[in-house]
């Protein structure tokens, strides 16, 4: 059991999602930053779909319950417990009545708290996601509240982790070869051409030669971009069809929205580019104000870093599952 | 009564022949001058360690080990943190470095606070299960 002692708006209950659901018009929700996830989950010795706490505004405190293994990651900014400050992406153990504070990241936009056991909510449609257009999921369908009480699953089976902590090197550091820095600290995002992406003049040369700004008018459900607008060559009528998170739309007004985690499952406006999905954690990663350069990518560079990015969690779980074991037959 | 010098190699050997004679495994002798430990082996050999401090009843310095095998890194692979200049105080919780494994991090601290004084091995090296890795001075 955890208490929630302070809140921001928006902090909500996710996992890896519910998909499946879009053709009755659920959107699949889950993490923004789903790697964040997956590494949290491993750290603690959970499954890597457990659910954990979403933390996008801040400061965010809870208290610990009953004693516990946790994890802050996906962020750049260093938790307290009980004011001493810890490391992200490394995991600890709690003991009964220890606050975990989250002040603000430097650079990031999402932290997410992996617990031991898990964030034990009701599994409904195979996910323990909050659907905030739904109301329903996660904690009472609605974002953490102050004083609220959350369940967490037992921890049985999970090995102990060690008295200093453990911890991993992030994916944007163990992955650079694969998640390229561009040298004027705009964030490099792969994408490919989509449906109607011949609508636009110069092969889309407009949209992809720009750096567009993510605007305020940006959340889970999607982001709206500013920059100069990209018009198509003739405006079509179009059916509404189906969209996944990653889709670039360009309404009429010329400005691309980009569908996140809260993806509408439906929409009519032409589709320029879809982002690749190994990049959409770093998009979920990316606050309101930063700049983006969209890069042009292929099906076999994005398989490739698909790859790379499940070697390194792979690696990951057998990596710490040896050292937890290793240490604890040492203990 | 004057204090005993447990550092000198008479008192060592006189300790050692009686231990042997009485059957004694060893013993361990803590003062503030210092430490003495002798362990006396099955075939009569003495197997001696001798700790004197650099300043007498105040600091004594503790080697802090690898707790794994693995390669030695002094500052989190993130560049949040850069390695600091030494001598550097410290606190018990904080981290001094990490053994990686793979792309597994174990954070290394010294478990007490005082005074980072020496770096022991090389960084970004392989370092086996014990190896020491930083001396602190503890303020006793």
């Amino acid at each position: 059991m955890i208490e929630i002692v302070e809140t921001g708006p928006f902090n909500t209950v996710q996992d890896l999602g519910r998909p499946g659901y879009r053709d009755i018009g659920v959107s699949a929700s889950g993490a923004m930053d789903p790697l964040a996830v997956k590494i949290g989950n491993i750290l603690v010795g959970n499954a890597e779909g457990a659910a954990t706490l979403e933390i996008q505004t801040f400061p965010f405190r809870l208290i610990f319950k009953r004693r516990s293994a946790f994890v802050v990651s996906g962020t750049d900014g260093n938790p307290l417990l009980d004011g001493i400050e810890l490391l992200p992406w490394c995991a600890y153990n709690a003991e009964v009545g220890q606050v975990l504070e989250l002040k603000q990241p430097p650079k990031l936009a999402r932290a997410y708290v992996a617990i031991g056991g898990g964030v034990d909510v009701p599994c409904i449609m195979g996910s323990r996601s909050t659907s905030l257009r739904g109301n329903f999921g996660g904690n009472a369908g609605r974002p953490l509240e102050k004083g609220d009480r959350i369940a967490v699953g037992e921890e049985a089976g999970i090995l102990p982790i060690p008295a200093s902590g453990l911890g991993v090197v992030e994916p944007a550091v163990a992955l650079l070869e694969f998640f390229p820095r561009s040298a004027d600290g705009s964030l490099l995002i792969r994408a490919l051409p989509a449906g109607e992406h011949k609508l636009f003049v110069g092969d889309g040369e407009a949209f992809w030669s720009q750096t567009w700004r993510i605007s305020s008018r940006s959340d889970r459900t999607g982001y709206r971009l500013s920059g100069d607008p990209v018009v198509p060559m003739e405006i079509v009528e179009m059916r509404s069809h189906g969209v996944v998170p990653g889709v670039i739309q360009v309404p009429p007004g010329g400005e691309p929205i980009v569908q996140m985690s809260d993806a509408n499952t439906a929409g009519g406006y032409p589709k320029i580019v879809g982002v690749i999905e190994c990049d959409l954690w770093r998009l979920g990663q990316a606050r309101i104000g930063t700049r983006l350069q969209f890069v042009r990518s292929s099906y076999a560079e994005a398989r490739a870093i698909e790859q790379a990015v499940a070697s390194y969690i792979e690696d990951v779980r057998r990596t710490s599952g040896q050292i937890k074991r290793a240490l604890k037959a040492m203990a | 009564m004057s204090a005993i010098d447990f550092s000198d190699p008479a008192t060592i050997a006189f300790l050692t022949d009686a231990l042997t004679a009485a059957s004694v495994a060893g013993l361990e002798i803590s003062a503030p001058s210092g430490q003495l430990r002798i362990v006396i082996s099955g075939a009569g050999e003495a197997k001696i360690g001798s700790n004197r401090s650099v300043q007498p009843g105040s600091v004594s310095p503790v080697l802090v080990r690898a707790p794994l095998a693995g390669y030695f890194c002094v500052a989190h692979l993130s560049g949040s943190a850069e390695a600091s200049s030494l001598p550097r105080a410290i606190c018990a919780t904080e981290v001094l470095g990490f053994i990686r494994v793979g792309p597994v991090l174990l954070p290394v601290s010294a478990g007490r606070s005082g005074t980072v004084t020496r770096l022991l091995a090389e960084v970004d090296a392989m370092v086996g299960y014990g190896a020491p890795l930083f001396e602190i001075e503890v303020q006793s």
